[in-house]
Formats: C-alpha cells, structure tokens, sequence
C-alpha cells in the first residue's frame, strides 16, 4: 500500500477528530446563554441570590468567565494535552482517570463476547454454508430473523430471569465490590469470570449468530465465483478448495464488519451493564447523565468518539493490506 | 396514478413476504388505532392495589404487574401506538431527509457533495447512543425529540445509496435533454431524478421502521422516552426494576418482547418483499431461480431468497442507532 495512502487516510481521520472536538464543545451550549446553567440546573428550592452564587462559583470553576471562543482555545490546548476535563463528582477526579478505571471492565465482557462471537460464528457459518441446507444452516437462517428483531436487551433479560434467579447458575447482578476487591489472585479473577458470565453468555448469541450468518453468505458467495469453479475443476480436494480457496476469499467481508465491532467495543454495552449492573465505561456514562456531569459525559464522548475514529482507520489499513484491489483505486469502494 | 398505486399495493400483496409483513402490521395498526376499544382495563390505572402481580388468567391474559396492578394485556395494547408512530414516523422523516440530501449531493455535486458526504463521514464516527442521552438530557425526554435525533442520524447510509443511483440518472439521456430544454436543477432533481428514486426510498422507509423500533425500545428501556406514555421498552424497564425477574413472571418480560417482534418482523418483511420486487439484480436472480426450480430444486430458492435479504444496504441504519 502507498506510503501516499496511509498518509492522507491519517490527515483526514485526524480533520474529522477536530470537527467532533468542536461539536462536542457547543452541545452542553446548546440553548443556554451560561453553560453554568447547563452544568447547574436551577433547583426548586433556590432562591435567585443563591442560585446567581451557584453560577458564579461554576463560572469561575470551570473557566465560563471568559469568551466562548476563548474557552473553545482553552479546550483545545487541554485536549492537546491529553486532558479530558475535571468530573464534577466529589474530589474532582480527572475524567481521564476515570475512564482507565472503567475501560478494562468494559472490554473484559466485549472483548470475550467478539472472541467467543467470531470463533463460534465463523465455524458454524462455514459448516452451514458448507452443507447447504442443512439443518445447521436453517438454525442459522432463523436464528438471525429472530435475533434481528429483537433488541439484544431482551434476550438479556429472559436470560437473567432464568440462569440468575431461577436456577440459580450465575449471580444474576454483579457484586458491588468486584472492582474495588480486585487484586489479580486467582479466587478474584474466577469471581470476575462468575459474574461476567451472563451478561457474556446473554450478548454473544447475537455475535454468534451475527458473524455466523455474514460467514455463511460470504462462503456461499464466493463458492459460486469462477475461480473456486476452476479450482474444482482441476480436480482439488474438497478440504483444499475450502481452506485455501473459499474461506481465504470469504474473509474480506467479514474483516469489515470486524472492523465495525470494534469501534463498538468501549461505548457499545450500555444496556446491557446497565441490566447486570456491571461497572464499566455505560454505567459510567448513565451515572454521569443523571447527576448532570457534563465534563464526563463530553470526555467519554470525546474518547469513545477518537475510539472509533482510530478503529475505522485501522480497519481500512488493514483491509488495504487484504485486499490489493484498494491499492489502486486509492480509497475504498 | 391511482391505478398504479392500486397495482403496487396488489403486487406486495401478492408477494409472499409481503403479505405476512402486511397482515401483522395491519393487525399492529389496528391495535394502534383501536387500542381503547381493544384493551379490557386501563393501562394508566395504578390504583388497583388488591390486583397487584397477578398471573395469567382469564380476567388478566397476561398477568398483571407487581408494583402497581396495571393489567399487562392493556398496557401491550397500548405499547403499539409508540412503536408504530416512532417507527413509521422516523421512517418517512429519514426517507425525506435521506432523499433531499442524496438528490443534492449527487445532482448539483462540487462543494456541496463534499459537504454533505463529509458530513455522513462524521455521523458514522460520533457514538450515537451517548449523544442521544445527552441530547435528552439537555432537550427534555419526549418521543418527539426520539424521532429527531434518529432522522438526524438515519438519514446517512440513505443518502448514500441515494447518491449513487442519482449519478447514474445524471447522465441518462432524458436528464440531459431536460437540461438542454432550460429546466432548473430543482425541477429536474424533484420531477426528473425523484421518480427514478422512488422505490428506494419506499423500502427504506419500511427497513428503517423496522430498525427504529429495535431502538425505540432500547432507548425506552433506558428511561430517554416519554416518562408518562407505555412503550414496550419501558414496559421492560419496569419488570426488571418491578421484581419481575425476582418473582420469575416471566409474562411480564415476554409479552412486550413478542410486541416488538411482530412489529419489527412484520415492517422487515414489508422491506424484504419491496427490495424483491424493485431491485433489478434481483430479477435476474429470479430468472435463475426459474431455472433451478425447473430442476426441482427448491432448496436453491430459499437460498436466493436469503441471499438477497443480505444485501440490503439501508437495512443496518436504524439498528446501528442503538449498538446493545
């Protein structure tokens, strides 16, 4: 791939990155003269004097006392250096902070649940493209009309009703202290793995089924093209013309849609930590929304929004390197 | 004009996808419409403090709920008039918004392609789920600032898939002759390109419904809608803080998941039978198939049906809104 290439797709992911940055600064803007206002909402109980104290302090705090276009210059030389803001919460931690704190939980289940999702989804779609028709490949084909149509969420809950309360197999919340007791000995890490279990078990029947079924097209797809033709036509194995011809081919795809999980894999489970409890960047970012912490809120964005940016961006290198064809043409599609 | 919106609505009937999707939906529609004459109590009611969290019955189908005694049947009834409005709403919203910018950014191109492409680039980066809260938080949490946010976001891969069709239009001789006759680039974009258009927008329409629905629900779920109405999310959102999952009434869970099934299901067949009758490719595929049935093969058929439901470019829109 042309050094030209990688250079100019970094230049424009960094040109989208800005505009995000300068949408993020205005929306806590949006509709209010005084971000104070936004960061302290007036309460019931406050009498003018008090809340015109309140505001003033929040200015002085947070650097509203200057020109917006001030603050906007303010915000990018702190951006510039890596810091995301101060939280509102108690102790002023850095939002920066925070979030490290909250990212690994976060990844523990989305990194297993993709794992377990492309392992078993691709084997199984292979299978069932393979021996078309059969009864894999229709397991295959309704499970995604039903998985589709219903929100992952429900799933989830059916499932805590069942393997949580009823039959008791997993603890159906998780245990409050499970971040705070962590220390890397084996009985707290077979304790994360105990409560990870559902909310795990309950999202990757959806990534099975998803990689699953995109495997199966795929395969199916490329085993009607001329060269796997030829290929059998020169007489090769059928294990040969499956694994070096077919699946090889039927990658491309799903490297993509890979690609496109992976920029879901911080901010993507906010339903489902928030139904199992679990403490990771979505509880983080609900918490944040209802106590009205407005640096947090924009600090995760800011970062789950570079997340994906830089996601996307290594997905189009690697599918570069993947597929020649991008060589020439200069950009995808 | 008449008669051939008469024949498009005969042939989706007559399409076997199509008729499925349009006998639920129709039955949905009805439930919407007639909610108050359909459902046995009041759903609002949550006064009755002897009923509470009741099991199926005959008085109660599905049970009633355990913090306040509203009857779940009811409330389900209810349910389908958020779903549909949100769905169907955002749907048309998205289609609108999807075709004035894909028209735009193909037709007249330069600058203003640039932008607006440069825009679709930006909407797929920024994490939807989380601004969406935040915009509830600063904009109240109604249905209608639901919609809004999910136009503003749907309205991109359409506006792709839009802009691609219309460079093809572009140099189609009959554009270029009403260019030469002196039209302006609005009437030709609206009366010349448009109609060319139009079954795109159709089934995305249908499509994007039906993903909407999926993330009406999760955004319910998560409080975002409005606080006073029934929606099947919240409904969900309420059995879980409820007990439900404690008590194990498992009625209580299933019966708004089975709401937002037929509805999704039923908006998706709709979609999948347009994008059948519209998409040209598509009848090639079915001259094929003519052949392998010949064969007697009936097999292959299942397989192009399901093939081409995979390659439905605008169908992903409405469910990426909410990844969870």
């Amino acid at each position: 791939m042309g050094k030209g290439y990688v250079f100019k797709r970094i230049l424009y992911t960094l040109f989208i990155f800005f505009i995000v940055i300068t949408l993020n600064f205005f929306i806590p803007r949006i509709g209010v003269e005084d971000p104070a206002e936004r960061y302290y909402p007036a309460q019931g109980n406050m009498t003018d004097v008090e809340y015109e104290i309140i505001k003033q302090l929040t200015r002085e705090q947070y650097g509203f006392d200057v020109s917006t276009f001030q603050q906007y210059l303010r915000y990018l030389k702190q951006l510039l250096h890596g810091d995301l803001g101060t939280s509102m919460q108690a102790g002023s931690p850095k939002v920066i902070d925070l979030i490290a704190e909250r990212v690994p939980w976060t990844l523990v289940l989305s990194v297993s649940t993709m794992l377990i999702g492309v392992v078993f989804g691709i084997l199984i779609g292979a299978y069932a493209a393979w021996k078309r028709g059969g009864w894999l490949d229709n397991a295959v084909l309704s499970a995604s009309t039903i998985t589709t149509a219903l929100p992952g969420f429900f799933l989830a809950l059916l499932f805590s009703l069942y393997m949580g309360f009823e039959w008791e197999w997993f603890p159906a919340y998780t245990d409050p202290n499970l971040v705070s007791s962590f220390d890397w000995s084996l009985d707290a890490i077979l304790n994360v793995m105990q409560n990870a279990a559902l909310p795990i078990i309950a999202t990757a029947i959806g990534s099975i089924v998803g990689y699953a079924q995109n495997t199966r097209n795929s395969v199916i797809s490329v085993s009607d093209e001329d060269f796997i033709i030829t290929a059998r036509a020169k007489g090769l194995s059928n294990e040969t013309v499956l694994y070096k011809h077919v699946l090889r081919n039927a990658m491309l795809p799903i490297v993509t849609s890979l690609g496109m999980s992976v920029s879901g894999l911080i901010g993507g489970s906010v339903v489902i930590e928030q139904i199992f409890n679990w403490n990771g960047m979505g509880t983080l970012f609900l918490n944040a929304n209802n106590t009205n912490d407005y640096p947090l809120m924009m600090g995760i964005m800011i970062f789950l929004s570079g997340f994906a940016l830089l996601a996307n961006l290594v997905t189009d290198l690697c599918y570069s390197l993947l597929d020649p064809r991008v060589k020439l043409g200069g950009a995808r599609r | 004009m008449k008669k051939n919106s008469n024949n498009f609505f005969l042939r989706l009937w007559r399409h076997p996808k199509g008729r499925t999707g349009i006998i639920i939906a129709m039955l949905l529609v009805f439930c919407a419409v007639f909610s108050a004459y359909i459902a046995p109590y009041d759903p609002y009611d949550v006064t009755q403090r002897a009923e509470k969290g009741l099991a199926p019955s005959l008085s109660h189908p599905l049970g009633t709920t355990i913090t306040t005694g509203q009857d779940i049947f009811s409330m389900l009834i209810y349910g389908t008039r958020v779903s549909l409005i949100v769905g169907l709403v955002t749907g048309i919203c998205t289609a609108f918004l999807g075709a004035l910018m894909g028209l735009l950014a193909g037709y007249v191109g330069g600058i203003v392609d640039t932008l607006i492409m440069r825009t679709v680039d930006i909407m797929l980066v920024i994490p939807t789920l989380p601004l969406t809260i935040v915009l509830t938080n600063i904009f109240g949490k109604s249905y209608f600032m639901i919609i809004f946010i999910f136009t503003i976001f749907g309205w991109t891969g359409l506006a792709r898939v839009i802009r691609s069709q219309v460079l093809v239009l572009k140099n189609s001789n009959y554009v270029k002759a009403a260019e030469l006759a002196g039209a302006s680039r609005w009437h030709i974009m609206f009366r010349h390109i448009l109609p060319g258009v139009t079954h795109l927008l159709i089934m995305s329409t249908a499509l994007t419904s039906a993903g909407i629905m999926v993330a009406e629900a999760g955004l319910s779920f998560l409080g975002l809608g409005d606080p006073t109405a029934i929606s099947w999310g919240k409904m969900l959102a309420d059995a879980q803080s409820g007990g439900a999952l404690l008590f194990g009434h498992w009625w209580w869970i299933v019966a708004p998941g089975i709401g937002i099934f037929l509805s999704v299901f039923s908006f998706m067949r709709i979609g999948l039978a347009l994008e059948e009758m519209f998409n040209p490719r598509m009848k090639q595929g079915a001259g094929v198939r003519k052949l392998f049935k010949s064969l007697n093969n009936t097999y292959i058929q299942s397989v192009f049906d399901e093939m081409n439901e995979d390659d439905t470019p605008v169908a992903s829109s409405g469910k990426e809104a909410v990844q969870a």
